[in-house]
């Protein structure tokens, strides 16, 4: 039965090359915006690597241009900031803080073979209580770093992945430049700082060193308060960092509010994609459904016949929904040949995993959609009396 | 082999009743070759439906083989006219997009237990039964009104059906391939058995079977035996 249907759709493909034309864009554009949701929900799933509840970021803008004094008001600010009750611990970072529109990224190498592009986080011995990241195998950052030799780097596995592979990280030697290495003295599983949906990227961090570094600044204090800490302390607490640094603009987010709005940037694009292929989608279905009742209702004489040799309505029922999943396999076949192109040839970088989660949802869903066009005027088809069919040709 | 008992066919509509049959009784032996003739609108094609399964009698009982059908569920009625019977219409009713040896499997289609090769075996001799083996691979649009009967008929027969029901199977053939159809349906009631119920309009064709039922109205008006069947029995 399923060769004769597959010969009878063959035998019809001229009247049918629209509808399997229809069948194969809709998949095409089903398929890219699934792998796109796929993607965001693969990456939302992952652990984030650190904590952001009850942290806040406080942004230090001075204006004048003093940066012996800037860096004085600086270590004074994360002083007191550090001395109040309500604060547990307080991290200096450089301008890409989590969730933050800043990103900053250095080539590394490792031993002239490996490269790799990875996020750079400068941040203080804090930032590990504040996020509450914590490594797996090394340590963090401490005062024992103070008489270092080389500057010491904890890096993410995934960093680890790209540059040793399967080599002990800790101690390893990076260069930074001519004369300075970068050592490896711990490693965290994962650190995904720019976006809750975006993919884990190699990502290491730096060591900042406030009193070693007189003339430097560093314009963001993530801040961990005591749960419960609201607005008052906030105002409290910037009126009397502005009295230490007199010039400053401050300004202060929580982590989650930067999180809610780093999260927008791709669920509104997400939420109109998906509109518009909704749209489509149900396009294709009202144009499948009409074309469907109709090629029916022209097929009454194969009906009375079919059903005259031999066929059940029931059989009649299922002939028909046999017949338009064997088109939408022609459509799909065209589909998936075309779609099976992108994890191949690696078109973007991205996991293979996510194209054949994508393919294989909307490969389902084409099928579905289909199934569901056809359900009814089959259903009509199958009511046919093979009496009346037969005499109306 | 067919046994109808006081058959009345009544169609409904919304405005008018027409009664298609009335009163009908008849009793068609194992092996026999009968003509129904009858002026247009006649109810002819309502009795054949109604023999065939393909249409319930408002009133009556239709019997083949002895057993009563009235209680039968479609995908048992189904099975009979896969089982027992052919049909052959006077406009073919082949499917243009299939070719000729996929028209002449369809019934097998519907028959479980017979192999995609069993089943091209049964349609090559079908098919030479009819004289159309060199056409296997044609499609019905590139055939005469003649060959596509034949292939009509060679799908009838795939099944070794024990009835064939013909509904004014030369009605649209001039009378050379008519004569043609008419010879197929004869040697296969008489080599094969098989009962053959055919309406015609062609008094030439009616007196070539053995039997010959005249409608007028929806009623059996007359029921003889013909001078064929006198010519064979001598
Ligand atoms: N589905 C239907 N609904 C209503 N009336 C019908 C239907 N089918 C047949 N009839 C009526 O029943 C009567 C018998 O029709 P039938 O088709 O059996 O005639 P016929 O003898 O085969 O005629 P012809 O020689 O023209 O084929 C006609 O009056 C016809 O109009
Ligand atoms: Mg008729």
């Amino acid at each position: 039965m399923i060769r004769h249907l597959f010969k009878l759709i063959w035998n019809r493909k001229k009247s049918n090359f629209l509808l399997m034309t229809e069948i194969f864009f809709c998949f095409l554009v089903l398929f890219g915006v699934v792998s796109l949701i796929v993607y965001n929900v693969r990456n939302y799933t992952k652990p984030l690597g650190f904590e952001y509840d009850n942290v806040w970021l406080l942004t230090m803008r001075p204006s004048a241009d003093s940066a012996a004094l800037n860096h004085q008001n600086l270590e004074q600010a994360v002083q007191q900031v550090r001395a109040y009750p309500e604060v547990e611990y307080a991290a200096l970072t450089n301008s890409n803080a989590p969730f933050a529109f800043s990103q900053m990224t250095d080539n590394l190498s490792y031993d002239n073979k490996r490269s790799t592009q990875a996020d750079h986080y400068q941040v203080d011995d804090d930032y590990a209580d504040v996020l509450q990241v914590q490594p797996s195998q090394g340590r963090w950052f401490g005062p024992e770093d103070n008489a270092a030799h080389h500057q010491p780097i904890v890096i993410n596995r995934e960093m680890q992945r790209q540059l040793f592979g399967e080599e002990e990280p800790l101690g390893k030697l990076i260069p930074q430049n001519d004369s300075v290495n970068y050592q490896v003295v711990g490693v965290v599983d994962h650190f995904r700082g720019y976006s809750e949906y975006s993919a884990e990227r190699p990502a290491f961090f730096t060591r900042i060193n406030l009193q070693q570094s007189d003339k430097s600044f560093w314009g963001e204090l993530l801040i961990r308060v005591k749960p419960g800490t609201g607005i008052a302390f906030e105002e409290k607490m910037v009126r009397e960092v502005s009295g230490i640094g007199k010039d400053w603009t401050l300004e202060v987010a929580t982590l989650e509010k930067m999180r809610q709005n780093k999260s927008k940037l791709t669920m509104v694009p997400m939420i109109a994609l998906g509109l518009v292929c909704g749209f489509l989608i149900l396009n294709v279905a009202l144009g499948l459904f009409g074309v469907l009742w109709y090629n029916i209702s022209r097929r009454n004489g194969e009906i009375g016949l079919r059903r005259a040799l031999g066929a059940s309505a029931n059989q009649v029922y299922r002939q028909f929904i046999g017949e338009v999943l064997v088109l939408a396999t022609f459509g799909l076949l065209l589909g998936v040949a075309f779609a099976v192109q992108f994890p191949l040839l690696q078109v973007f970088e991205v996991e293979s995993v996510v194209y054949f989660l994508a393919l294989g949802i909307s490969v389902v869903v084409i099928y579905i959609l289909v199934v569901g066009c056809a359900l009814y005027p089959s259903r009509q088809a199958a009511a046919i009396h093979p009496a009346i069919a037969l005499h109306e040709e | 082999m067919i046994t109808l008992k006081n058959i009345e066919k009544v169609y409904q509509t919304k405005t008018i009743e027409t009664v298609a049959l009335h009163n009908v009784n008849l009793h068609i032996p194992k092996g026999e070759f009968v003509s129904v003739m009858g002026p247009s609108g006649c109810g002819k094609s309502t009795l054949l439906n109604i023999m065939g399964l393909l249409d319930e009698p408002t009133n009556g009982i239709v019997e083949i083989d002895g057993n009563p059908i009235s209680r039968y569920r479609d995908k048992e009625l189904a099975h009979i006219r896969n089982q027992k019977i052919g049909f052959v219409f006077q406009s073919y009713h082949l499917i243009n997009d299939l070719s000729v040896i996929d028209n002449v499997e369809l019934p097998l289609l519907y028959r479980s237990g017979t192999s995609a090769a069993e089943t091209r075996r049964l349609a090559l001799t079908a098919l030479e039964k009819v004289g159309l083996s060199a056409r296997t691979k044609h499609y019905p649009t590139q055939l005469s009104g003649g060959q596509r009967q034949r292939v009509a008929i060679a799908r009838a027969l795939i099944g070794q059906p024990e009835i064939i029901l013909a509904d004014e199977p030369t009605g649209n053939l001039d009378s050379v391939m008519g004569e043609e159809i008419m010879n197929i349906l004869l040697t296969l009631n008489r080599e094969d058995g098989t009962t053959i119920v055919m309406v015609t309009h062609d008094e030439n064709m009616a007196h070539k079977t053995e039997r010959l039922i005249r409608f007028f109205d929806g009623q059996q008006v007359s029921d003889a035996k013909t001078t064929a069947y006198d010519y064979q029995k001598v």
